[in-house]
């Protein structure tokens, strides 16, 4: 499976030289599996991986969303297979009592938003809401989402195909204490400590022996907040040292974190990381597993 | 009168070294009058970069005011207000000017854009975080805000969504801010040039070349050619070309600048961080 990053920034896209190198472009990275391809989030770098996969003439895509917050979902109405009429486009995103992904896709192309109604799409749509653990098949890859603990209802996801796999695991607090979702807070203490462990269970079942782990990795240990439902490299680290991923590409860079920062930061946690390969993601990086 | 760029680019952001010089960040221009009165032309992304320069001038410690003109509710044009750090700040003050749109008013335009589905940060519109936010539905027409007089005049834009465009007169000079325009209703024309009167500086919707513009008719924008065309009948003496297509790289607005070289009207490109000062 080759992998390619298209948006690595978190919050909103950041437009200056200094944010020129590893991008600021926001949340979007396409994995190609020989047999289908799929994009994980629709932030703005699903721009130009629209482009290039209609230059290739792919016209069945496979759209996985962690969450509707708007870097993750901000460059769908920008995606040019949306105006193909031979293109089929799967969307999926975690279900949860009255969240509807096609309701939010929809409303971010309401009239007052966007001249062109998500209805107008000249593609083919389907909309497919996912239960917390299940696991389904994309052609030979299997792909399993687990809840994140993050605002709203996000989720994060394993791809799995012939003994190669990758986890895209953003946005997520690892640590935090708090139960952030929506629906997740309990005030019974025993029941939140088992919530917050299946929560960190989920992140590690789905980061389980990765070739490749794409890891949130928004805050630093001194600018860390408890309830944004972001992690820091310390928690990539924890989790790719637990789980035995192989590769661990830091991600959804903060927006103010420059280039000169993120170079700064990969030198402070390569020393002593204790993991095979410590990256920061990047736009137009490609791995292939 | 200052003028200064902070967002040039239209319908996204471009986060790209090639666009880098003219700018990634869509439309946000901010005019400060000599007597203090802050005005700002629309909440594209380069908002978030003009708060943070505020931050510095009064609003870090909530003793700041700016009123923020919206030219309509397309996300390339409010997209940088729910990151404004200004307007977490109490103690600010915003007024925010524009228009809804069908059956929902800006209000309920603006507090779409900050719900929950969709949006991580406070919503600072609920009155009871952050800055003191007063949105103001507004109709075409002048009206005044502290010692600078606006006028609105609605231009079609989007079938069904119009676009405001604004003059700001303040200091003895002029300015005309006109990012979203096709020109297809009749009364087009004659708003924009009343607008553009004889104004120091006029910052135009390009987001088409002329041979684009053939082909791309009704997608609610102009051709640069429109816009020096409007610069010249209107008596404009300097023209900002705006709302750089997200495609068109620096090289490309360079070009299209040049083309214009033998215009009467002195023509550049729009470019993010620009500053000028009038009057």
């Amino acid at each position: 499976m080759k992998v390619t990053f298209h948006g690595v920034r978190g919050s909103f896209p950041v437009s200056r030289p200094e944010y020129a190198d590893y991008g600021g472009n926001t949340s979007c990275v396409e994995i190609d599996t020989g047999t289908a391809t799929i994009i994980i989030d629709a932030g703005t770098g699903i721009r130009r991986a629209g482009k290039e996969l209609m230059a290739r003439g792919v016209d069945e895509i496979h759209l996985l969303i962690t969450h509707t917050h708007w870097d993750h979902i901000q460059g769908l109405p920008h995606f040019a297979p949306l105006q193909e009429p031979q293109v089929t486009i799967h969307l999926y995103s975690l279900a949860h009592n009255d969240h509807q992904l096609q309701e939010a896709i929809a409303g971010q192309q309401e009239s007052c938003f966007f001249p062109l109604a998500l209805a107008d799409s000249k593609a083919s749509l389907t909309f497919t809401g996912l239960e917390d653990g299940e696991s389904f098949a994309i052609g030979d890859t299997r792909v399993c989402c687990r809840r994140l603990n993050h605002p709203g209802v996000a989720g994060g996801y394993r791809l799995e195909q012939n003994g190669d796999a990758m986890a895209y695991i953003s946005d997520v607090d690892y640590c935090t204490d708090l139960l952030l979702g929506d629906g997740m807070a309990t005030t019974d203490a025993a029941q939140g400590r088992r919530r917050l462990q299946e929560l960190r269970d989920g992140v590690r079942d789905l980061a389980h022996r990765t070739g490749l782990m794409v890891f949130d990795t928004f805050f630093l240990p001194e600018d860390y907040e408890p309830d944004w439902g972001h992690s820091r490299p310390d928690d990539a680290l924890q989790v790719g040292r637990d789980a035995e991923a192989e590769i661990i590409a830091l991600f959804h860079h903060k927006p103010h974190r420059t280039d000169a920062d993120v170079d700064a930061l990969l030198d402070r946690y390569r020393n002593g990381a204790g993991v095979a390969s410590l990256i920061a993601a990047r736009e137009r990086l490609q791995l292939t597993l | 009168m200052r003028v200064k760029l902070w967002g040039t680019r239209g319908t996204i952001p471009t986060p790209d070294s090639a666009t880098n010089r003219y700018g990634g960040n869509t439309p946000c221009v901010e005019v400060l009058a000599a007597s203090g009165d802050r005005l700002i032309l629309d909440g594209g992304l380069g908002l978030h970069w003009l708060g943070l320069g505020l931050i510095e001038d009064g609003f870090g410690s909530g003793k700041g005011t700016a009123h923020l003109l919206l030219t309509h509710t397309h996300f390339a044009h409010i997209q940088g207000v729910p990151f404004c750090s200004p307007a977490m700040i109490p103690g600010n003050q915003f007024v925010v000017y524009g228009r809804g749109l069908g059956d929902d008013s800006l209000d309920d335009v603006l507090r779409k854009q900050m719900d929950t589905t969709y949006c991580p940060v406070p919503n600072f519109l609920s009155g009871s975080i952050g800055a003191h936010i007063n949105v103001r539905e507004i109709q075409a027409g002048e009206f005044a805000i502290g010692a600078a007089k606006v006028s609105a005049g609605s231009l079609s834009h989007v079938p069904g969504t119009p676009a405001f465009g604004f003059r700001i007169e303040a200091d003895g000079a002029a300015l005309a801010y006109i990012p979203d325009v096709e020109y297809v209703a009749n009364t087009d024309r004659g708003t924009a040039l009343a607008l553009a009167a004889q104004v120091d500086l006029l910052i135009h919707d390009a987001h088409f070349t002329a041979d684009e513009y053939t082909r791309m008719s009704g997608r609610g924008h102009c051709s640069a050619d429109d816009a020096v065309s409007l610069a010249a009948a209107a008596g404009a003496r300097r023209l900002l070309l705006f709302h750089h297509h997200p495609d068109r790289s620096d090289a490309d607005i360079d070009a299209m600048v040049a083309s214009y070289a033998d215009a009467s009207v002195l023509t550049e490109g729009a470019c993010e961080g620009a500053e000028y000062e009038f009057g």
